[in-house]
């Protein structure tokens, strides 16, 4: 079964004067938490502002769930919540207060914005803290608010730029938590940012631009699948391993102190478990090796 | 006997009540800016200013109803304390600072804290935007203007012993004190706002407006010079804090007062309403150039 995209870019181009902020990108992006990488000045936030109707494309077309973003920005606008990546929060409200007006802002009446100002503040854990001024928050809790604005007036598609930006490790962890979670509640999710490890972790499919032009795009599962390549850890002894694998006519080497052996079959596996057998070698692992979207990101970036 | 709890968790309700439009985010906003200004759900300090102006601006209205009643078997022929025509200048006077002060505070603190881009995430525009903050400032100038003259109107109608008389003779004020009130209303409100739009300093905004205000007035009273020993001069428009009440006196009298700065310049009224209407033009394409939030 074919899944619509939510968004569709088609040879979307934006020129800003001489320079070229996105250039032709065409790409369809499915419901789902997606992963939106690149560089600082990628194209991300301009990628974001053109979804927003906040910008005219120089050229191409842009949808949101079907819809042409330049033939109906506020219809699409409607639809989407956008926590940016700056400071954008009034510091002498209180947290009920900004999300609730932005709740109205969205069109809903003010007693249903109250109340769901309250559900949302409670869902990102800030119950207790939502009569309190922000001026008097951590950077977490401000980076809380601004997912809590942007959820609460039940968006379908949830843009999300560096939403763990000046996070210490837990704070970003349990803001991944969150977008993870919300991607679970029907809300779709596309996450602008530069960490590699953020999308790996919380996104179904990644799509990766550079320079403006789109590098590659596809689901994060089939893009870090196996490399054909298997890392044995045999302690020290890793070169003697490498010796008896080469003259078996295999292709191996030590990277990082770990042994990394091309395989072509499942007999190749057990030619390197017996090999480590008859050296009496420790194994400490033994594991397939993954790309990660760095080196994703990396061969295609160099490629195109 | 043991007392059990639980915690639950209350997940996420997708929501599936009413849902308004751009319309209803503009009239969100305009809501929002009202409360603001009024300084409701806000400290007890930002409610002082709003509130103790529109109290002041009450005085004379109480004054002019309770020498009514005191006179009530004696009515003084031919003095009134204050007219209806002289409270519009009153107020105006007291909108100048009200305006100084709440303008800014509705506008510069959302490009100070870099709010902007959350709203016009929001089915609003840049012309929605400005149409809320502009009503906002300009419907409580409107109500601080009117309440003052409706205290007056029914006080003065409630003492006498005619209240009906009352009415029929003074019918004509209905329509024009809320007219010229939304005349003043409307140009202060998007005079200052323009200026704010300008800088995101609060300070900066409220010190510009009323500089500019008191400039004008004295640049203009310095080239008319004393109207009663002279025609007075079309640099009589330029006093900006004056130039509404040009047209309050054209509602009120069918032409231009006889003592005022313009007495005896050639179409001076028609001169009144263009510049009035060109200042304000400024004033709102300043505000809506500002606030066109595509592209930028």
């Amino acid at each position: 079964m074919t899944v619509e995209p939510l968004v569709r870019a088609t040879e979307l181009t934006k020129r800003f004067g001489p320079v070229t902020a996105l250039d032709g990108m065409t790409v369809d992006i499915p419901p789902g938490r997606t992963g939106l990488v690149g560089e600082n000045g990628a194209g991300k936030t301009t990628f974001f502002r053109l979804l927003l109707g906040l910008g005219r494309p120089t050229s191409g077309r842009l949808e949101v769930g079907g819809r042409a973003v330049d033939q109906d920005p506020i219809g699409v606008r409607s639809t989407i919540g956008y926590m940016p990546e700056h400071d954008c929060l009034p510091l002498d409200q209180t947290a009920a207060d900004v999300v609730a007006t932005f709740a109205e802002l969205g069109g809903l009446p003010p007693r249903a914005a109250r109340q769901r100002a309250s559900d949302v503040l409670d869902l990102v854990g800030l119950d207790e803290a939502r009569f309190r001024p922000i001026a008097g928050f951590s950077t977490g809790m401000r980076q809380r608010t601004k997912l809590a604005q942007a959820l609460v007036a039940d968006p379908q598609l949830l843009l999300l730029d560096e939403p763990t930006a000046g996070l210490d490790p837990t704070g970003r962890e349990e803001m991944l938590a969150l977008v993870e979670r919300v991607g679970t509640f029907g809300i779709s999710v596309l996450l602008a940012t530069h960490l590699l490890d953020d999308v790996q972790q919380v996104c179904d499919n990644v799509v990766m631009i550079d320079g403006g032009a789109l590098v590659v795009a596809g689901a994060t599962e089939g893009l870090v699948q196996r490399t054909g390549m298997v890392m044995v850890d045999v302690g020290d002894r890793a070169p003697e391993l490498v010796a008896v694998l080469m003259a078996l006519g295999m292709n191996a080497a030590v990277v990082d102190s770990t042994v990394e052996v091309t395989v072509a079959t499942e007999g190749d596996v057990d030619a390197i478990r017996d090999a480590i057998a008859d050296l009496g070698l420790p194994l400490h692992r033994l594991s397939n090796r993954f790309r990660s979207l760095d080196d994703v990101f990396l061969t295609a970036a160099r490629r195109s | 006997m043991t007392a059990s709890g639980a915690v639950y968790d209350r997940g996420y309700r997708p929501y599936d009540g009413p849902r308004g439009g751009r319309g209803a985010a503009r009239l969100a906003l305009f809501r929002v800016s009202l409360r603001r200004a009024l300084g409701l759900r806000r400290p007890w300090r930002q409610k002082v200013a709003p509130f103790l102006l529109l109290g002041i601006a009450v005085i004379p209205a109480v004054v002019n109803v309770g020498i009514g009643y005191v006179t009530r078997d004696r009515p003084p022929v031919g003095f009134e304390f204050i007219t209806y025509r002289d409270y519009v200048v009153v107020s105006s006077s007291l909108f100048l600072l009200f305006v100084a002060l709440t303008g800014p505070d509705v506008l510069c603190p959302d490009r100070r804290n870099r709010v902007l881009p959350l709203v016009f995430a929001r089915p609003l525009t840049g012309a929605d935007y400005v149409a809320a903050k502009l009503g906002a400032i300009a419907a409580i100038v409107f109500a601080f203007g009117v309440i003052p003259q409706i205290v007056l109107f029914g006080g003065q109608m409630l003492v006498g012993n005619h209240a009906l008389d009352y009415l029929r003779d003074h019918a004509a004020v209905l329509w024009q004190v809320p007219a010229a009130v939304a005349l003043v209303a409307v140009y202060y409100a998007a005079i200052v706002l323009a200026i704010s739009s300008l800088t995101p300093r609060r300070i900066v905004a409220a010190a510009v407006f009323i500089g500019l205000m008191l400039a004008t007035a004295t640049v203009a009273g310095v080239l008319v010079g004393d109207t009663k020993l002279h025609r007075g001069s079309a640099a009589g428009l330029i006093d900006l804090a004056g130039l509404p009440l040009h047209l309050r006196d054209l509602l009120f009298l069918g032409h231009l007062d006889p003592a005022g700065p313009l007495s005896g310049v050639a179409a001076g009224g028609l001169f009144a309403v263009i510049a009035y209407a060109a200042v304000l033009s400024v004033a709102l394409a300043v505000l809506f150039v500002r606030y066109r939030w595509e592209d930028r």
